[in-house]
Formats: C-alpha cells, sequence, structure tokens
C-alpha cells in the first residue's frame, strides 16, 4: 500500500496536472474566441495574424513549443542582454499549453461560428444590431452548445499530454508514479495512474454531458 | 412623402446582374406587392433598400435622405454610417425563412434589438413587446422558445419582433413561401391587419390573391428590371405587357 509520503506526492501531482489542463482550457477558450474572430474578420492584417498563430501552434509539436519557452527563450535572453534568468517551470507550462490550446480552440470556436445560419447575421442587421452586438448577443451565444463537446474532448486531450511537462522539471501525476514505480520496482503504481486519469476524464465526460443537455434546452 | 426611392438601382454578383436599372419610388401608406418569378431581382431590391446588399450602380434615398450613392461598385460619396444605420433601422424586415433567434424566448426575440439597439427602458420594451404579441396573436407564447412554434406563429413573432423597432416602412421577402398552405393566412391576416393600420409595406409575395385585395399598386419584375406596375386591376387582371400575361399564367 502506499505511504503517506507517497499518497501526498501522488496527490500533489495530480493538482499539477490539473491546474495546468484547467489553465489551459480556460485561456484556450478565452483567446480562442480572439483568434477565431480574426480569421473570420475582414481586415487582412488580423486575417493573416491569426492564420499564422494556428499555423505555427497546430503545426509544430506542444513538446517542442515547451522546449522552446523552457530552454530557448533564457538562452536568447542571456545572448542577448548578458542576465541569466531563473524561469518557473510551471508559469512555462501554463504559457505553452495556453498557446497551443488557443491554436486548438480558435478553429473549433471559428467553425462553431460559421455553423450559424447566415439568416441569424442578416437578421441582426436588418433590426439595426453593430456587428459587435450581433456577434456577441446573437450568433456566439448560440455557439456554446456546439461547443460544448469538443471543449470537452480538448480538455481531456490536455489533461494527458500535461504529462509532457516531466520534460522540464516539474512532477505531474505521471512522472510521480512513474518515479515511484521505477524506485520500488512495482507496477502497481502505474494502475495508480491510470485510475486517477480515468477518474478525472469520466468526471469531465459527465460534467460535459450534463451542460450541453442544458445548453440544448432551446432546441426542441 | 416619399419613403424609400431607388434612381437607376443595379446590382452584380461577380458576372452575374440581377439588377439592371430600377427606378422605384414608394409613398407613405402605400402598400406595393411585387410579383415576378424568381430570380427576377425582387428580393435583392429590398436587400438593398437597407444595405443587406451593397448596390452597384445608382442612388437609394429612406425618407428623401440619400442613404447610398454608387457607381461600379464604389461609393460615390461619403455618407455618414449613423445615420445610415438609423435610417436603414426605419426598414422593418421580415424573411421567408422566419430567422428568429433559436437561443432566446418569443418575447426576448421581440425586445432585444430595442434594448441593445435603441437602448430603450426594459420595462417599456417588454410592455410594448407585449403589446405587439398580442396584436399577433401570440401573447400566450412569450416564455416559449421558437423552436416549439409552428411556422405561421413564428412568422408572426417575426413581424411582431420587427414592429418593435417602430419602422416606418416594413418590407416582406416572400413572407409565406416557407409556410405549409393552412398557416399562410394566418400570416396573411397579421398583414392585412398592418396594412389596414396605414403601415407602409414593400411585399415580395406570390400570393396574388392576398396582393389583388391588399395592395394599392403591384409591381411585377422580370429579369432584373420593373417590366409593368399599376393597380392590382391593370396588373393582374388587364396585363398589357406579354412577359406580365404569361408569368400570370403559369402561376394562376
Amino acid at each position: 500500500m502506499l505511504t503517506e509520503i507517497q499518497l501526498w506526492a501522488i496527490f500533489n501531482g495530480t493538482i499539477v496536472t490539473l491546474e495546468i489542463a484547467i489553465v489551459a482550457i480556460v485561456f484556450g477558450a478565452i483567446f480562442g474566441v480572439v483568434v477565431a474572430l480574426g480569421r473570420l474578420s475582414k481586415s487582412k492584417v488580423a486575417n493573416a495574424l491569426s492564420w499564422f498563430y494556428i499555423w505555427f501552434f497546430r503545426g509544430t509539436p506542444l513538446l517542442l513549443q515547451l522546449f522552446i519557452i523552457y530552454y530557448a527563450i533564457p538562452i536568447i535572453y542571456l545572448d542577448a542582454t548578458g542576465i541569466t534568468f531563473e524561469i518557473n517551470p510551471m508559469i512555462c507550462a501554463f504559457v505553452a499549453f495556453s498557446l497551443n490550446a488557443t491554436a486548438y480552440l480558435a478553429e473549433i470556436i471559428r467553425a462553431a461560428i460559421e455553423s450559424i445560419d447566415g439568416g441569424q447575421m442578416e437578421a441582426s442587421k436588418a433590426l439595426g444590431m453593430s456587428y459587435r452586438q450581433a456577434m456577441t448577443k446573437i450568433i456566439i451565444p448560440q455557439t456554446y452548445k456546439r461547443l460544448v463537446a469538443p471543449l470537452g474532448n480538448e480538455l481531456i486531450m490536455l489533461l494527458k499530454d500535461t504529462s509532457l511537462v516531466s520534460t522540464i522539471a516539474l512532477f505531474d501525476l505521471l512522472r510521480t508514479t512513474k518515479t515511484m514505480a521505477s524506485a520500488t520496482g512495482s507496477w502497481i503504481y502505474y494502475i495508480y495512474a491510470a485510475a486517477i486519469y480515468l477518474f478525472l476524464t469520466t468526471i469531465i465526460q459527465v460534467v460535459f454531458d450534463k451542460m450541453e443537455k442544458k445548453l440544448g434546452i432551446y432546441e426542441r | 412623402m416619399s419613403m424609400v426611392k431607388l434612381v437607376n438601382v443595379r446590382k452584380s454578383f461577380g458576372d452575374l446582374e440581377v439588377l439592371k436599372g430600377v427606378n422605384l419610388e414608394v409613398q407613405q401608406g402605400e402598400v406595393v406587392c411585387i410579383i415576378g418569378a424568381s430570380g427576377s431581382g425582387k428580393s435583392t431590391m429590398l436587400r438593398c433598400l437597407n444595405q443587406l446588399e451593397r448596390i452597384s450602380d445608382g442612388e437609394i434615398y429612406i425618407e428623401d435622405v440619400l442613404t447610398d450613392k454608387r457607381a461600379n461598385d464604389k461609393d460615390l460619396m461619403k455618407i455618414d454610417p449613423v445615420t445610415v444605420q438609423s435610417l436603414c433601422t426605419e426598414l422593418g424586415m421580415v424573411f421567408q425563412n422566419f430567422n428568429l433567434f433559436p437561443h432566446l424566448t418569443v418575447i426576448d426575440n421581440v425586445t432585444i434589438a430595442p434594448l441593445i439597439v435603441k437602448k430603450t427602458d426594459k420595462k417599456i420594451a417588454e410592455t410594448r413587446a407585449l403589446d405587439l404579441l398580442s396584436m399577433v396573436g401570440l401573447s400566450e407564447k412569450k416564455d416559449e422558445y421558437p423552436s416549439r412554434l409552428s411556422g405561421g406563429q413564428q412568422q408572426r413573432v417575426a413581424i411582431a419582433r420587427a414592429l418593435a423597432m417602430d419602422p416606418k416602412i416594413m418590407m416582406f421577402d416572400e413572407p409565406t413561401s416557407a409556410l405549409d398552405p393552412e398557416l399562410v393566412g394566418e400570416v396573411l391576416a397579421t398583414m392585412r391587419q398592418l396594412a389596414e393600420k396605414g403601415m407602409t409595406m414593400l411585399i415580395v409575395t406570390h400570393e396574388i390573391g392576398f396582393a389583388r385585395e391588399v395592395a394599392d399598386r403591384v409591381i411585377f419584375m422580370d429579369g432584373g428590371v420593373i417590366c409593368e406596375e399599376g393597380t392590382p386591376e391593370e396588373v393582374l387582371l388587364n396585363p398589357k405587357e406579354e412577359r406580365t400575361k404569361s408569368f400570370l399564367n403559369k402561376i394562376l
């Protein structure tokens, strides 16, 4: 059985995993709306910037993005200024995961907005609403229900991908249990890890299913 | 008083010219029905009035104020966008597919534009909305979502929603074409009621009987131009143009 120290270590690892996933989904959703609106914008600059953002962060491995932020940026900074600085790995993980989630969520949000019937924007305009008013009051609220399922999907992916942070000196759930397995030579710790991941993803699945039902209340 | 006026209006979508020089003036209180085959430019003409489409050439006036003047898809004069927007809200529009906001209840559909565009007080907007809903006979449905209503009921809510902005002109773009036959009557009855109250109306329709009964003037459009216009008796009963005759023969 687990000692109290091991129990606490696993608990802390789980917290690290959860924190990164939750921070990433929240910031990813907020900035994802901005990038999605950029992609839909008539402004060529906004369009190109958003396109480039998505192209880069979807087109390179998350692990590489993590390395750039954690390893490359301090070296670039050192070369440029001659000053070394200590970079907090947790902050790096928050930033890398949020930037990456933003790219994926932007595409999900863009697709959801485009799936709303064009007549909705026309009716809004005919009633005198500005583009902004039509978007915030009419179009985007109709995407919520359509966003729940892909958002839950993304959160589950993020939760599992957090295991990548073991490469930047963080002890997430997987690394904590792997260390214990190596130290004791017992495979049972992997079972504990699997059980906790499954427990968390089950909660996400149930909560998001409920949310989807609730948000779809206006549909017959 | 002239409510809307189109002068030599042309509209092209790429290589396709949909309006080929339309001139039309509608007076206050007039009910104008526009008939014609699909593709003749009827809907496009309405949509150009409130700038859902921008015209390619010509001029548009709303209440004698110039709101759009263009040539070759370019603005010929800078027109204050705030003025344009406020004049465009004088034109209420009812769509073929209703386009109600599905995530809002019936009453919220009716109040949302006054609340966010005109910044009307919530109490006042709701009282007005209830009046309008009772006028279209749907006050008991005020807390339902649109998906729970029949097509005819949805279209009546859409009429109430447009009226909530106190438009001076109501435009109807084939308002009964998406309805089951047994639901057409209730929508036409609501429109008739509006006409009797003296509302200026521009109606694109295939309901010839309704046009005969309600219209002050009937316009027959064909190939992007107004082919024939006159009183319902003139255009619908004794058409002069061959194209009008053959169209009426096909649909009657």
